[in-house]
């Protein structure tokens, strides 16, 4: 048993070793051509990587993804995994858009999107916790929900899935920092990255050093145990789910201030983000900091994906490009393996049953 | 001396059922007091009554000589009652400290932060006032089950509990363990405070307890103190009628070869010779037990008679028939019962009613399918047959597994197994944590079965039980048959010595014939 749990622990671990050596090895082998010989493909793909701009679409790409596996982290902690994290980021997206168009401010419509998110999580939670829902089952409806009510909501109001456009945040630069090569991008970019890095803190902190996050993980691994200590169970469950609306309507809000306008056409412009956020917090292994660390990897080849399309470094399709992100989740997913989930993570939890 | 709990009158019903019938139960301070009965007898519940788990029906709790409303373990606990489930509470990635205190964390910074400096203290001290041998800063889930009920012990303490009621605490242990937990016990009543233990097992509460209570039916039997009663007084205590602790049977009348194993080999999951070349044959009317102690090979055995694995070399026939790489089904088919040694893992489905369980097996014979479906009022007629017969109690066939006693599932199990009609019958530890009563029981079916001339293979640890049952005596000691030998004339100690590997002299060995010599 506990050589068992030690063995899951090392080879998980080495999985995620090896992922982090195999991009660090091709990291080093493009910087090699990047230095040697700027010209060839590699070292052009160097380059690409390299610049600024990508790490500032990186880190814009990670924001909703990130915000978004933070709430999947409390939820699945706590014991509700919420799969519906795709449909809070779709409201919220679209409602802070409509506050923001409603009443002519960027941040009053930002709180609008994590109060619809929220509100949306607080449904999900009484029926996952009350009514004793399945949580795969209601997830889904949470996303359906909003999938469908988003952009219909956007063509009762705006006459079609497009909302119109409200203008974006403008950017925080910090004079001099910002001038840094390809780190700078870290100190000229939009609010909601600062809101990204400090969530991701605060989350970490909350887990690992409060009396809430330790209840936390007491109620996803064993709620009898917390039940028999004398906390209310679904008093915590029903905090962290909320929490989760919380952070993922931080993300969507973000996501669609960033653009500036609320798009629904096909799966909208949040586009499967919602998805990727579990496979983000998984990959993480419950820590917000590998969250978001598994984002960045993911976020990061997304915007080289982009870059490489216009660029035309490589004569590839761009549909085959478009794949490369997937493509390494896949692979990620495949090497990392085991994912240790909490013990009853999806299981209802009722007081004083047997 | 002071009375630290007195329960008056409890009665506690649950729809159908009368768990406690007006117990009275009168504890002193200071002192270890067993309730001892049966599973089902209304030990868990009564306490749980206590701990506020349960709200009595009649009758009122009185802690420290005050009358108490306890309507949840949170009021229990304020009083300074604490219990120690049977099933640990405890987060296992967590370490022992914060399993010790959550819920009651220490704070700093305004109460939002955990002081982890201040908690380890806190419990390092507990640890050590009671002599504890606890690291707080392990996890749960690295170390022994014998720590992790100290870790329990510790935490009702650190809640401030004066009297700890402990639910089946041996259950879990080794012999070791249970030692030790008996001196963690005595070095608590020494520092005043108040333990009650449950159990089925007489030899632990009289060995551990200053006072016994027993409750058979709901009902309180009586209290006794632990020095001056026999083992077989309480045993009728405890069923309410006499136990034949020792079987009275006729000699066997071997018949022909039901099962027959040659040079068996079977490795276990690292490619070790778990089994290294066993022979042996067990024929119609005689029980072939094997004694040993725990992974010299019994499981992996099991397994390949049972065609749960496959052997790696030699053969196993039936009836003539070999039956070496048969599956399951086949071998179910033709005539075999296997009563597993965890009953949980897999003698049942824990989430299946009775009417399902009782289906398991037999899912394929043309008695319970009709056109390629379940025939369920067949199969219903079934459970309620093998209930009936096997008094499992609730009589429910729609009850979950899950919900019946220990007691009553391998009642169950055992029930299913033998209406099969079996010639060959391998049982693997068919008492482990069975009470008493039930154990009697199962005894007498498996000497019913050999009555009526078939062929059993009985493994099991409990040293009593395999001589008591078995006609010839099999010792294994690593993967390997050591001995075999007749179960009535060889001694404690000869067996002792066979099952460390070595040969003491003089052994009474039997040879297949039936024929006993020297």
């Amino acid at each position: 048993m506990t050589n068992d749990s030690a063995m899951d622990r090392l080879l998980s671990a080495s999985g995620r070793l090896f992922i982090a050596a195999a991009a660090f090895l091709t990291l080093a082998v493009l910087a090699g051509f990047g230095l040697l010989a700027p010209a060839s493909t590699p070292g052009q793909i160097f380059w690409v990587l390299a610049s600024k701009s990508t790490l500032s679409s990186t880190l814009r790409l990670s924001v909703p993804i990130v915000l978004a596996a933070l709430g999947g982290i409390f939820a699945e902690k706590s014991g509700i995994i919420n799969i519906g994290l795709e449909g809070l980021l779709i409201i919220s997206a679209f409602a802070a858009i409509f506050g923001a168009d409603a009443t002519g401010s960027l941040w009053l419509g930002f709180l609008i999107g994590i109060v619809a998110s929220t509100l949306l999580a607080a449904v999900f939670a009484v029926v996952c916790i009350e009514f004793r829902a399945d949580q795969i089952i209601a997830g889904l409806a949470v996303w359906l929900i909003a999938l469908g009510l988003a952009p219909f909501a956007s063509q009762v109001f705006y006459g079609g899935p497009n909302t119109s456009n409200v203008g974006t945040f403008d950017t925080i630069t910090v004079p001099a920092l910002a001038d840094i090569p390809f780190f700078g991008a870290l100190f000229d970019a939009s609010p909601a990255v600062y809101i990204m890095f400090l969530a991701v803190a605060a989350s970490w902190y909350v887990l690992n050093r409060t009396t809430f996050g330790r209840w936390v993980r007491a109620a996803g691994e064993n709620p009898k145990a917390l039940d028999t200590a004398g906390v209310d169970v679904s008093r915590v469950r029903y905090a962290a789910v909320l929490l989760s609306g919380v952070l993922s309507g931080m993300g969507g809000a973000a996501l669609a201030i960033n653009i500036g306008q609320f798009t629904g056409n096909g799966p909208t412009m949040v586009n499967g983000k919602g998805f990727i956020a579990i496979v983000a917090y998984l990959f993480g292994n419950y820590n917000p900091v590998g969250a978001l660390l598994s984002t960045t990897l993911f976020a990061g080849l997304d915007a080289v994906q982009l870059r490489l399309q216009t660029a035309d470094v490589i004569a590839v399709p761009d549909s085959l490009v478009q794949t490369i992100p997937f493509v390494a989740v896949i692979v990620v997913l495949a090497l990392v393996g085991k994912t240790r989930l909490p013990e009853a993570a999806g299981e209802h939890y009722e007081s004083g049953e047997e | 001396m002071e009375q630290a709990v007195h329960l008056d009158g409890i009665t506690k019903r649950f729809p159908g059922v009368v768990a406690n019938d007006d117990v009275d139960l009168a504890v002193e301070k200071g002192t270890v007091h067993a309730l001892l009965g049966e599973n089902g007898a209304g030990k868990t519940t009564l306490m749980n009554v206590l701990y506020g788990l349960y709200q009595p029906t009649e009758g009122t709790v009185n802690v420290h000589g005050e009358t108490q409303q306890f309507d949840s373990p949170r009021d229990a606990i304020d009083e300074g009652v604490g219990m120690i489930h049977q099933h640990f509470m405890l987060v296992d990635p967590m370490t022992v400290t914060e399993n010790i205190t959550l819920g009651n964390e220490p704070r700093k910074w305004l109460g939002l932060t955990v002081d982890s400096e201040q908690s380890r203290k806190q419990v390092r001290e507990l640890s050590e006032r009671y002599g504890f041998d606890v690291d707080p800063d392990a996890r749960i889930e690295d170390v022994g089950v014998g720590v992790q009920q100290r870790v329990e012990i510790l935490k009702a303490l650190y809640r401030g509990a004066d009297v700890l009621i402990l639910d089946e605490p041996t259950a879990v242990l080794t012999p070791q363990e249970v030692e030790d937990l008996f001196r963690v016990l005595e070095e608590l009543t020494d520092q005043g405070k108040t333990i009650i233990f449950i159990t089925h097992k007489l030899g632990e509460a009289m060995e551990a307890a200053d006072e016994i209570t027993v409750l058979r039916e709901g009902k309180n039997v009586g209290t006794v103190p632990a020095d001056d009663i026999t083992r077989e007084e309480l045993a009728e205590m405890m069923v309410g009628r006499e136990v034949l602790l020792d079987l009275d049977r006729d000699p066997a009348e071997p018949g022909r070869s039901i099962l027959d194993v040659e040079d068996l080999v079977v490795e276990d999951d690292r490619g070790v010779r778990a089994v290294d070349g066993i022979s042996l044959e067990v024929r119609a009317g005689e029980v072939l037990g094997i004694a040993g102690v725990d992974g010299n090979g019994q499981s992996e055995l099991v397994e390949a008679i049972t065609g749960l694995q496959m052997p790696d070399e030699g053969t196993i026939t039936y009836d003539d028939v070999d039956r070496t790489t048969d599956s399951r089904r086949e071998r179910i088919e033709a005539g075999l019962a296997y009563i597993p040694e965890d009953r949980q893992e897999r003698g049942l489905v824990m989430d299946f009613d009775l009417v399902e369980n009782g289906l398991l097996g037999s899912q394929h014979a043309a008695d319970y399918t009709s056109k390629g479906r379940i025939d369920w009022n067949h199969t219903r007629d079934h459970a309620e047959e093998i209930i009936e017969e096997y008094d499992v109690r609730p009589p429910d066939a729609d009850a979950h597994a899950k919900s019946l006693s220990g007691g009553n599932q391998q009642k169950f199990v055992v029930g299913r197994e033998f209406a099969r009609d079996p010639r060959l019958v391998v049982a693997s530890h068919p008492t482990r944590g069975v009470d008493v009563g039930s154990m009697e029981f199962i005894h007498d079916q498996i000497n019913a079965l050999r009555e009526a001339g078939r062929a059993v293979l009985l493994i099991s640890s409990n040293l009593d039980e395999v001589q008591s049952l078995s006609d010839r005596l099999a010792v294994v000691y690593e993967g390997e048959i050591v001995d075999i030998v007749d179960p009535e004339r060889v001694t404690e100690e000869q067996l002792g010595l066979l099952m460390a590997g070595q040969q003491p002299d003089a052994v009474p060995t039997i040879a297949a014939d039936g024929e006993g010599h020297q």
